[in-house]
């Protein structure tokens, strides 16, 4: 704990947490917000169109879109350990954060699983969905919407 | 100006819009004039969206008058409880507005059924929206309520009141805030909810706009125009649950200057999605298409506009004052 105490008293992580800028807490919480909408949004579109809707867009071009989706989790990612530094001490005791750490984990495996598995190949051989995508539409869209109830919750539960 | 200056400039846009919006749709049916049904489909869609900073302005006109003379807070609460139920006949009517309109792009035919029950679905909101407007014209204008002459403008008001104390109504606003307030886990869940509906709206969005500012060029707009109910899906979540902040705490949101700049480009984000769903430039932009500036601004206006909706409403406790 000696540690995080030290890191608490950082001046980082008092910069984020107590110099009242905007640049500080509030527009690191911005970068978190808008980071999670680009990199689960985008793959929830991936995901209902491997469910069914809009059978008609080719999943070639969509394969563009993962660039984005880790630049947007990079984004979250980086402002994520900001908000972490600024706050580690009442962060890591509390078992809902490990929680939601788990989902992130697994939705982002299951991001570069849906990438190599139906994506990487899918220009080569249009029109063809792998076997298993529907599968992984499902987990992708399951574990970020338990990764963002589960963050969410972090304000909250104690 | 403040915003109960607003409140007055916007708070005859249900009424006076939705009545024109029905005109039209009665003329389109008379005249049998598809292009006619779309006007009045998208005045149906634009007024409900309106509605939204109209019924917002009204919490915070009540901040500004309610500790006058001559101001019973007993007939705010009657304009308040009704406001709600117009709201919610509104968003249900221009959910359904734009989903015809989104369905009509794609099959370019209007149904009977959709017609004659978005016709039945507004009549009826008009008629709730003109009570809400009465009772809110009565909080200023007592001189409406004395009918007869006899009765001083006291005794109207207090007639008024003593109906109100012994039937509150069905749906009550200040009932509907003691609901999510008095449980403890409502407003986490509804954050939630409103964080999954931000990233469902959100992706649509970009991968549908980012189509029109010239990414993915093989991919036809029209396959992609699919996804939209997805990303209206976010925006009705959205606006349910957001309402349900506003109603339980409206002392948060009342004159709070990151809020308004959050709903003033809702109005945006709303617009283009009205754009993207039914206007003929995005859907002429076909496989190997590159569109065109105008089409490739309002996919940067789209994506800015949920981006700033999203920075605005981060800012809600940093740049206004809620919490």
């Amino acid at each position: 704990m000696d540690f995080l105490q030290t890191l608490q008293q950082s001046g980082f992580s008092k910069w984020v947490s107590e110099s009242g800028s905007l640049l500080g807490y509030p527009t690191i919480l911005f970068l978190h917000t808008i980071g999670l909408a680009t990199v689960a949004g985008l793959n929830a579109g991936l995901n209902l169109r491997l469910l069914g809707f809009a059978p008609a867009v080719p999943l070639a071009p969509l394969g563009r879109l993962f660039p984005a989706m880790w630049l947007g989790f990079a984004v979250t990612a980086a402002s994520g350990l900001a908000l972490l530094v600024a706050d580690p001490v009442t962060k890591l005791s509390q078992a809902i954060f490990y929680v939601k750490l788990l989902f992130v984990a697994l939705a982002v495996v299951n991001m570069q699983m849906l990438w190599t598995r139906v994506f990487r190949d899918a220009a080569s051989n249009p029109g063809a969905v792998a076997p298993g995508a529907r599968t992984l539409a499902l987990t992708s869209l399951f574990f970020w919407l338990a990764a963002t109830t589960s963050g969410r919750l972090i304000a909250y539960v104690y | 100006m403040n915003l109960a200056h607003v409140h007055l400039l916007l708070n005859h846009v249900p009424t006076v819009g939705a009545a024109i919006a029905i005109a039209l749709l009665i003329l389109a049916l008379i005249r049998k004039n598809d292009e006619l049904k779309r006007v009045a489909f998208e005045v149906f869609f634009v007024v409900a969206l309106l509605t939204i900073p109209a019924y917002l302005s009204g919490v915070s006109a009540e901040k500004q008058i309610k500790d006058r003379d001559g101001v019973s807070l007993m007939m705010i609460a009657a304009h308040e409880s009704a406001a709600v139920t117009s709201l919610v006949l509104m968003q249900l009517a221009g959910a359904f507005a734009w989903f015809g309109l989104w369905k009509f792009r794609r099959t370019a035919r209007w149904g009977r059924t959709t017609m004659y029950a978005l016709l039945l679905l507004s009549a009826l909101t008009l008629a709730v929206t003109a009570r809400t407007a009465n009772l809110g014209g009565e909080i200023r204008h007592p001189e409406i309520l004395a009918t007869d002459g006899t009765t001083s403008t006291e005794e109207a008001i207090a007639a008024v009141e003593q109906a109100l104390a012994s039937d509150p109504g069905w749906i009550n606003a200040r009932g509907i805030g003691r609901w999510v307030t008095d449980r403890t886990w409502i407003w986490p869940s509804a954050e939630a909810l409103h964080f999954i509906g931000l990233w469902l709206i959100f992706g649509v969005i970009l991968v549908v706009n980012l189509r029109l500012l010239g990414f993915m060029p093989s991919l036809p707009f029209s396959a992609v125009h699919r996804l939209l109910p997805w990303a209206a899906l976010g925006f009705a979540l959205n606006t349910v649950t957001g309402m349900m902040f506003v109603i339980a705490t409206p002392d948060q949101y009342a004159d709070n200057i990151s809020f308004f700049a959050k709903i003033g480009l809702l109005m945006i984000a709303g617009l283009s999605l009205l754009y993207t769903t039914v206007f003929e430039g995005p859907w002429h932009v076909g496989a190997g298409d590159r569109p065109p500036l105008r089409v490739k601004l309002a996919g940067a206006s789209a994506i800015l506009g949920w981006a700033g909706v999203m920075y605005f409403g981060r800012m809600l406790p940093f740049i206004g004052n809620a919490f």
